[in-house]
């Protein structure tokens, strides 16, 4: 547990070296929200005038597992990065576990990921997205976004154990960023979905996170005029599951290249 | 202070003091082969006492990392077994990870930290306590000579300062055994210099086993209590450096004078302990080939004198471990 700690502590001393890297990390989720959400504001709200304050609650969480999405994909490369400057081999070499390596670059993410996570929420209800909330929903926010980032941060460290060079790295993980937003639910409702996106919507881990943080945050999570909605009780299982997962995939992954050196 | 005084200060005494009380690395027919069919490591025995300075000598790609990586639990042997501190590598290697300290072939250092923050970050990593630390840190910046340099990044450092900060990391945890792969490669002569004076300086000022990986051969000479060559994946030969020279059998002297060459070549010419003689060019240098520069130089500048030879000047050329490798593999060792 040390050398979690240990590995998170300098992982996140780096915003401070790296002043860039924290301006960039404020500034984007505050680009996505308020380009695309009073974008999309304007468009429905053309049509009805409360649709698009709703669209806007509606899309909120999806920005955040955006988010979450890319700050996965910049732990892995960070993880690859230590690979091949050797780094990771100081890591190795000491008498910690393995998975505890792994899971101080993972809650780096999910660090990086809450704050922005904040971020977005403020500027979402600065541009009409309606909260509807309380401590407890709070939480269970928290701890969905803990769980999805660490689920994600999981796939990324896999694919950055397994593959041996950046751009490699980068068109593998690539496939994961949008596309995974955009077969979910956290642009357009479920049940508006052809059948065959439906599914994988369904088996995506973000439509559950995303359900999860309407549900336990926003007002009118079933808003979309009849969409159906994910439990809050499968949502949580989902993402929990999903963090176990991308653990038990990186925790491989890594051993396997341990014994590929 | 003495070495158990140092165990007992950093807490691990009991333990420390029982499992090296035999050997410090005990290694026996261990094997290494690489799916691919590349076999690095072809069955390596060793015994290594403990306080030692053991030199593994040989060219790249004799399997000198490898055989390191196995004996550091980084990588797992195919065959064979061994002991590092008391502990078995395959069996255990959180214990044996927690004894001992690594310096790699490579530099693999993170370039954001300062040089104190590189070495307060592992030993955290490690689990030190912060008071520890914090003295250990000071002491070790001081040892390697790296104190005014020590809160810049270690982006701004030279490529000796680098390893110079490695060598300190290493000892941050108070290892019992340290392995150092190739410490000065790629450094400049004073920095491939000063760092063996720090490992040495260390060993003088409290015990330490420290195995060191190279291919040169003056480090493995000046530095070594003992060494073994290693080329091909195996041990060839290993013993001091000393007996390992010695046992070569043959010094050269350079006789240079005036005089009467003849009359002396000819009073060492039935001798048994010349093996030859020669001599080059008419400027009165005479070379012997004898058993042992040391012990007949005497008897060689009385018999100059008594021959009408006028010594000038007298030097021994002693083999050197270049002779012994060539002697035990067939091949000179190339410097890179």
């Amino acid at each position: 547990m040390s050398a979690t700690l240990t590995l998170w502590n300098k992982y996140m001393s780096k915003l401070v070296v790296h002043p860039e890297e924290t301006v960039g990390m404020l500034i984007q989720p505050v680009l996505w929200v308020v380009l695309f959400g009073v974008g999309m504001k304007s468009l429905l709200g053309a049509a009805m005038p409360v649709a698009g304050d709703v669209y806007v609650t509606f899309m909120l969480p999806g920005i955040v597992a955006l988010s979450v999405l890319g700050g996965a994909v910049g732990g892995g490369s960070v993880w690859l990065q230590e690979r091949l400057s050797g780094v990771v081999k100081e890591y190795v070499a000491a008498p910690v576990p393995r998975v505890g390596i792994l899971l101080g670059n993972a809650l780096a993410v999910v660090t990086k990921s809450l704050i922005q996570g904040i971020v977005i929420v403020v500027v979402g209800v600065l541009i009409g997205a309606q909260l509807d909330t309380d401590a407890v929903g709070w939480l269970l926010a928290v701890l969905l976004t803990v769980g999805f980032a660490i689920g994600f941060s999981g796939i990324a460290l896999a694919a950055a154990s397994r593959i041996d060079d950046m751009g490699g790295y980068h068109s593998v993980i690539m496939l994961l960023n949008l596309p995974l937003l955009f077969l979910s639910n956290a642009l357009y409702p479920l049940d508006t979905l052809p059948r065959w996106m439906e599914i994988g919507a369904r088996l995506n881990p973000t439509s559950y996170f995303v359900d999860g943080v309407r549900q336990t945050v926003l007002q009118g999570g079933e808003a979309m005029a009849g969409s159906e909605v994910i439990g809050l009780g499968w949502c949580c299982l989902g993402v929990a599951t999903f963090a176990a997962f991308g653990l038990a995939v990186a925790a491989l992954a890594f051993r396997a290249s341990l014994r590929r050196a | 202070m003495t070495p158990a005084a140092i165990a007992a200060d950093s807490g691990r005494a009991t333990d420390g003091a029982a499992a090296t009380a035999d050997r410090a690395v005990q290694a026996r027919g261990l094997v290494k082969r690489y799916p691919g069919g590349v076999t690095a490591v072809d069955g390596i025995d060793l015994d290594i006492a403990p306080d030692t300075l053991f030199a593994l000598l040989g060219p790249n790609g004799a399997g000198k990392t490898t055989t390191v990586s196995i004996l550091t639990t980084l990588t797992p042997p195919t065959e064979g077994s061994a002991t590092v501190a008391g502990c078995d590598v395959v069996g255990d290697p959180g214990a044996v990870r927690s004894r001992i300290g690594v310096t790699f072939q490579e530099t693999v250092l993170d370039d954001d930290l300062t040089g104190r923050q590189a070495l307060d970050f592992h030993g955290r990593l490690y689990g030190v306590a912060r008071a520890e630390r914090r003295r250990r840190i000071s002491e070790l910046l001081e040892l390697v000579e790296l104190e005014e340099a020590a809160d810049r990044r270690v982006k701004t450092y030279s490529g000796g300062m680098k390893r110079r900060l490695e060598l300190a990391r290493g000892l941050v945890t108070r290892p019992q055994v340290l392995f150092l792969d190739e410490p000065t490669l790629g450094v400049d002569p004073q920095n491939r210099v000063a760092i063996i004076d720090h490992v040495l300086q260390l060993r003088r000022e409290q015990g330490l086993t420290v195995i060191l990986t190279t291919h040169y051969l003056d480090e493995a000479e000046r530095a070594a209590d003992r060494v073994a060559i290693i080329d091909r994946g195996r041990i060839v030969v290993e013993d001091t450096s000393a007996a390992l020279i010695a046992a070569m059998g043959a010094d050269t002297l350079y006789v240079r004078g005036s005089g009467d060459v003849a009359a002396f070549r000819a009073s060492l010419a039935g001798l048994d302990w010349v093996q030859k003689s020669a001599t080059s060019g008419d400027d009165g240098l005479v070379q012997l080939g004898v058993d042992s520069g040391d012990r007949r130089l005497v008897e060689v500048i009385r018999r100059a004198a008594d021959a009408g030879f006028d010594v000038a000047e007298v030097s021994v050329a002693k083999p050197t471990l270049g002779d012994v490798f060539l002697r035990h593999t067939g091949r000179r060792l190339r410097d890179r």
